[in-house]
């Protein structure tokens, strides 16, 4: 019956119309943004095995960069290259659950909240209010109740975050519900579950991955901004971190390599994930242009 | 009109409440006694069960959420944990500061993106638009602390052109006073302008290129108006006015963006009081803290839907 009915709409020539791939990698901007998110995995993946995890005894403390410490080292003597590399891993496991966590709660509320009317307001509601608090305040005194470690800092960002994805993925979908295809499942009785998941959960795929990728760069900037304010795992080497020791020791305006480095660091990895997506969905809206 | 103001109100008085409530539970269902945050670590049995019942964390918790409102509505925040002052106290004294830093950045974004947004609209693909919309990108990539710590080490630490650490100097008096309050302003609200006005003249710029395509616009042209006149007086109106809205939005990133600034050039602000009571573990403050970066948040996007509405009756959401 649903089949009947999709088929039913105007047929497009097959051939006419590329792939959503071959609109990306016809786009050097998006090669820099996956180059950028493939070296940062690796790094995440590879550093600790490749790098000495950071000790005091590394060098002398506060010494700028040089052929023994490319990137100096702190008030403690331990290399911030070291900390760099092992700080990676921190980054892409923040960034990686928790928008998976943003992603699956923000989709569910979206979906939820497309379908059912009468759940609409209550989580229009919520997502409002939500969305109307200062993000990073709220995250500072939620984690700093909770008890500064990598599960809260996870928690804290994912259980934030998920309200503009929920924003997002609710659009979407309304434009799918109101289609004369999921009226006629409603029709033949399928379970509401069924049409949700076969119906209206393959359109929104597209934005579920635009959502992951604006996510993740998030998580990995606000990962930082609570390790720079003292608010990250204190067992976890963390690009934020780094800055905060120098801040705490009030060497920050002199010691420019602990704010360099990892703040290169972060800038090359967030702009490649927020590149990747917005070529992304670029490549994609291109695509329905040209369909129409 | 007044139907739209009055939910709005409303709208806001709840997420104010969201936000108390959500402070107030925060401390008082998690594991661990505050009691004995407060008195520290080998502290006496009598000495908890004495500041148990002074702080009235013996009682119910429905009658302490009551008390609590209660001495939220009379500006009684509770004492802080470490200094033996009262929390409101400290809020009154920062809370100024914060506001004039961020809306001195507020306003200088927009002073700023209007005209950015409106000549990369005008000259499409132009060598400014290209410009702005990679610069427009790129912010989403921008550590606050970064941007800040560049600004500290190259204009005060290098230069020396800037103060830092204080709002004020105290000795001066007068124009002069004036001066080293702005002084010590410039880096921290720098920061917060770089780091917002890309996305906002980003989003004006496409509202421009909307506007620009429109029929007003065309007709204004085929009156012979003058073009510049169409495009700051006729085309500017209708494109600032999503702009004005998304600035609304913004706010809450500001707020946060304050923090991490406030925390970099030590302003004693609320943003540096919230870093400070983080290190310290002094909860009373850093809720009062949030409290009121919360509520100036809400406060101020209400005054900016306002003004949206009363700018553009268009408005209907």
């Amino acid at each position: 019956m649903t089949d009947a009915i999709q088929s039913a709409e105007p047929a497009e020539a097959p051939v006419a119309r590329p792939g959503i791939r071959h609109e990306l990698v016809r786009r050097p901007l998006w090669w820099v943004g996956a180059v950028l998110v493939v070296g940062f995995v690796l790094l995440g993946i590879l550093g600790p095995w490749l790098v000495d995890a950071p000790r005091s005894d590394q060098g002398p403390l506060l010494a700028g960069p040089s052929g023994s410490d490319p990137f100096g080292t702190d008030d403690l003597g331990r290399s911030v290259f070291s900390q760099v590399a092992w700080g990676a891993r921190t980054s892409l496991l923040v960034a990686v659950v928790a928008s998976v966590i943003a992603t699956v709660v923000g989709a569910a509320v979206g979906l939820l909240s497309a379908f059912f009317p009468r759940l609409d307001t209550i989580f229009g509601v919520i997502v409002d209010v939500m969305l109307s608090l200062p993000p990073l305040p709220l995250m500072i005194v939620v984690a700093a109740s909770l008890g500064a470690n990598l599960r809260t800092t996870i928690l804290v960002i994912g259980l934030t975050a998920w309200p503009e994805v929920a924003r997002l993925i609710r659009s979407g979908a309304q434009q799918v519900v109101s289609m004369p295809f999921v009226d006629a499942a409603r029709i033949v009785g399928e379970r509401a579950w069924t049409i949700i998941m076969r119906e209206i959960v393959p359109s929104v795929v597209p934005l579920i991955i635009v959502a992951v990728l604006m996510i993740a760069s998030r998580a990995i900037i606000t990962e930082a901004a609570l390790s720079f304010l003292g608010l990250g795992d204190p067992s976890a080497w963390s690009w934020g971190r780094i800055m905060q020791n120098a801040q705490r020791s009030n060497v920050l305006s002199f010691a420019w390599w602990m704010t360099l480095f990892p703040s290169l660091a972060l800038l090359l990895t967030t702009l490649g994930v927020s590149l990747a997506g917005n070529q992304y969905s670029d490549a994609r809206n291109r695509r329905l242009h040209q369909r129409r | 009109m007044r139907r739209f103001i009055l939910m709005r109100v409303l709208r806001a008085v709840a997420t104010i409440w969201a936000a108390v409530t959500i402070t107030f539970l925060m401390l008082r269902l998690l594991p661990g006694d505050p009691a004995e945050l407060i008195a520290g670590e080998g502290a006496s049995e009598a000495l908890i069960e004495n500041l148990r019942s002074s702080y009235g964390l013996d009682r119910p918790l429905l009658t302490q959420y009551v008390d609590f409102l209660g001495g939220l509505l009379q500006g009684d925040f509770g004492m802080s944990y470490v200094q033996n002052v009262e929390v409101a106290s400290l809020i009154v004294d920062r809370l100024p500061w914060t506001l004039l830093l961020t809306g001195s950045a507020f306003i200088l974004t927009i002073l700023v993106g209007i005209p950015l947004g409106t000549m990369a609209a005008v000259r499409r693909d132009g060598f400014l638009d290209r410009g702005l919309k990679s610069f427009g990108i790129a912010s989403s990539a921008l550590f606050v602390p970064s941007v800040a710590v560049l600004l500290l080490i190259v204009f005060a630490a290098d230069l020396g052109w800037f103060a830092i650490g204080s709002t004020q100097d105290p000795n001066a008096s007068g124009l002069a006073w004036l001066g080293s309050v702005a002084n010590r302003l410039v880096l921290p609200v720098l920061t917060l302008v770089i780091i917002n006005v890309g996305p906002y003249a980003l989003t004006l710029r496409t509202n421009m290129v909307d506007v620009l395509q429109q029929e007003h616009v065309r007709a204004a042209r085929a009156r012979g108006i003058a073009e510049r006149r169409i495009i700051w007086r006729y085309a500017l109106r209708n494109g600032m006015l999503p702009a004005l809205a998304l600035m609304g939005l913004q706010l809450g990133a500001l707020a946060g963006g304050s923090v991490l600034t406030e925390t970099v050039f030590a302003y004693p602000g609320i943003g540096q009081l919230t870093h400070a009571a983080v290190m310290q573990r002094d909860y009373p403050v850093l809720q009062a803290a949030f409290v009121a970066l919360a509520a100036s948040v809400v406060l101020a996007n209400l005054l900016t839907d306002v003004m949206s509405r009363v700018l553009d009756p268009r408005v209907t959401t």
